[in-house]
């Protein structure tokens, strides 16, 4: 269970982009975990829920997890998403190329991203942060 | 050392551009740029280069340990990871048996709890950091950080990682150690490969060790190393038994050469650490460190064969 420490990371950029824009909470983010990486996604959202529950939000918070399949490219040219690796009894991409049989080096997949972050509404319905500017209606 | 990825000084990240769109253009604030975030082939450009890898933080910590260890003090890192029982701690003690005298080597040793592996290293008169984890199961670079705290990196050659033993959780979690190398057992049965395969294809190189008993447990010993070579292409295998000390002398070489080969090649050990292609701007700072003599000094003193 490794997931813990990386909800906290996911957390605190969430965290920090919403205070760039001048909102102490969020509501709602997007995470999402490449098939490759070591990530279990079940595991991630229980652990989400759980850290925010402590540290952010007064009520739920919205956590929409999405996956990312494995992609390389190979000097040789090839390019895709790799095959699955048959006798492996978990999911593995296939890292040798099928076209030069040399070792593929993953360009996506193996990562665990921050997509987006849902930030409440203001009380008038107004635009809190319209000039862009980072402090100009920060809280805290 | 400052890495701009997650507090760009000068121009909007994409994620400030989307929460600029969508604050300015409605007071009504949706999911941001989900929409575009598809899966297809023509959406890499913006996950690409839009959003934070979190995964990319840990590896960036490791590169900054990595600068300031092997770098800046001139140590061979080595980290060895695998099951608890796999033998990771009698690999070590084999390999520091069989150092040179003058060679100063240190270990820290990642447990959930106990101080038994770091008493047995501290025998044989090596410096040890003992990380009791708790209930986290694997080492991360600021446990790591840490247990630099109790060595001192101006005397070490030498420095071995024993990682918690767990097959899952340290693959994300690289240490910014010159090799990493897997230890799995013939009594963890030769399925451990095929049941583990994102981590193998994670390490730079596999042990199978107790190899003196395989037969014992039924275990085939070929099976295994070929599901290595099809689950990490050209990662090199080496066939062990630690506790008689055989096998050790492939090992030690690998790992000799892993230390050379990247006193000249830098690029390939940063390339290796995966998440690069998003990052570049750390491996833009890495590039600016000079490979001096320190680093080169560290190397001599790495296992010899005889």
């Amino acid at each position: 269970m490794h997931e813990f420490s990386i909800a906290t990371q996911v957390l605190d950029a969430a965290r920090e982009a919403a205070a760039d824009h001048g909102a102490d909470t969020f509501e709602g983010i997007t995470v999402s975990v490449g098939d490759a990486s070591h990530v279990n996604p079940d595991q991630l959202e229980t652990c989400l829920d759980a850290a925010a529950d402590s540290t952010i939000t007064d009520g739920d918070l919205t956590i929409d997890i999405e996956t990312e399949p494995a992609y390389a490219e190979c000097a040789c040219g090839w390019s895709g998403e790799p095959g699955e690796i048959d006798r492996a009894l978990a999911y593995a991409p296939n890292l040798t190329c099928p076209e030069c049989d040399a070792r593929l080096e993953l360009q996506a997949g193996n990562e665990c991203r921050l997509m987006s972050v849902t930030l409440p509404e203001t009380d008038d319905g107004s635009d809190p942060d319209a000039a862009g500017s980072p402090d100009a209606n920060t809280t805290d | 050392m400052y890495h701009t990825s997650r507090h760009p000084l000068t121009d909007a990240t994409p994620i400030d551009r989307l929460l600029d769109r969508l604050l300015s253009d409605s007071g009504v604030l949706g999911p941001l740029g989900a929409h575009r975030m598809g899966h297809g082939e023509d959406d890499h450009e913006h996950a690409g280069d839009a959003e934070a890898d979190i995964l990319a933080q840990f590896a960036e910590q490791a590169d900054d340990l990595h600068e300031r260890v092997v770098h800046d003090h001139g140590i061979f890192v080595a980290e060895f990871l695998g099951a608890t029982g796999s033998g990771k701690t009698r690999l070590i003690e084999r390999l520091i048996e069989r150092a040179p005298d003058d060679e100063e080597i240190g270990v820290i040793v990642g447990d959930v709890a106990g101080e038994d592996d770091a008493t047995r290293f501290r025998e044989l008169g090596v410096s040890v950091a003992n990380v009791n984890t708790g209930k986290e199961c694997h080492l991360d670079p600021s446990l790591v950080e840490g247990a630099l705290e109790d060595l001192d990196l101006d005397v070490l050659d030498t420095l071995y990682i024993e990682n918690v033993g767990n097959m899952v959780c340290p693959a994300d979690f690289p240490l910014g150690a010159q090799a990493r190398v897997l230890v799995v057992s013939a009594t963890e049965g030769d399925d451990v490969v095929r049941k583990h395969p994102l981590l193998f294809q994670a390490c730079d190189g596999a042990v199978i060790n107790k190899v003196d008993i395989a037969e014992a447990v039924n275990a085939d010993l070929d099976l295994m190393e070929s599901d290595v070579s099809e689950i990490a292409p050209e990662m090199p295998t080496f066939r062990t038994s630690a506790e008689h000390g055989d096998g050790l002398d492939e090992l030690a070489a690998f790992l000799d050469e892993r230390g050379h080969v990247h006193a000249s090649d830098h690029e390939a050990y940063v390339a290796g650490t995966g998440h690069t292609h998003a990052h570049e701007h750390t491996h833009a700072d890495g590039q600016t460190h000079e490979h001096d003599h320190s680093h080169e000094d560290g190397h001599d003193h790495a296992h010899t064969h005889d």
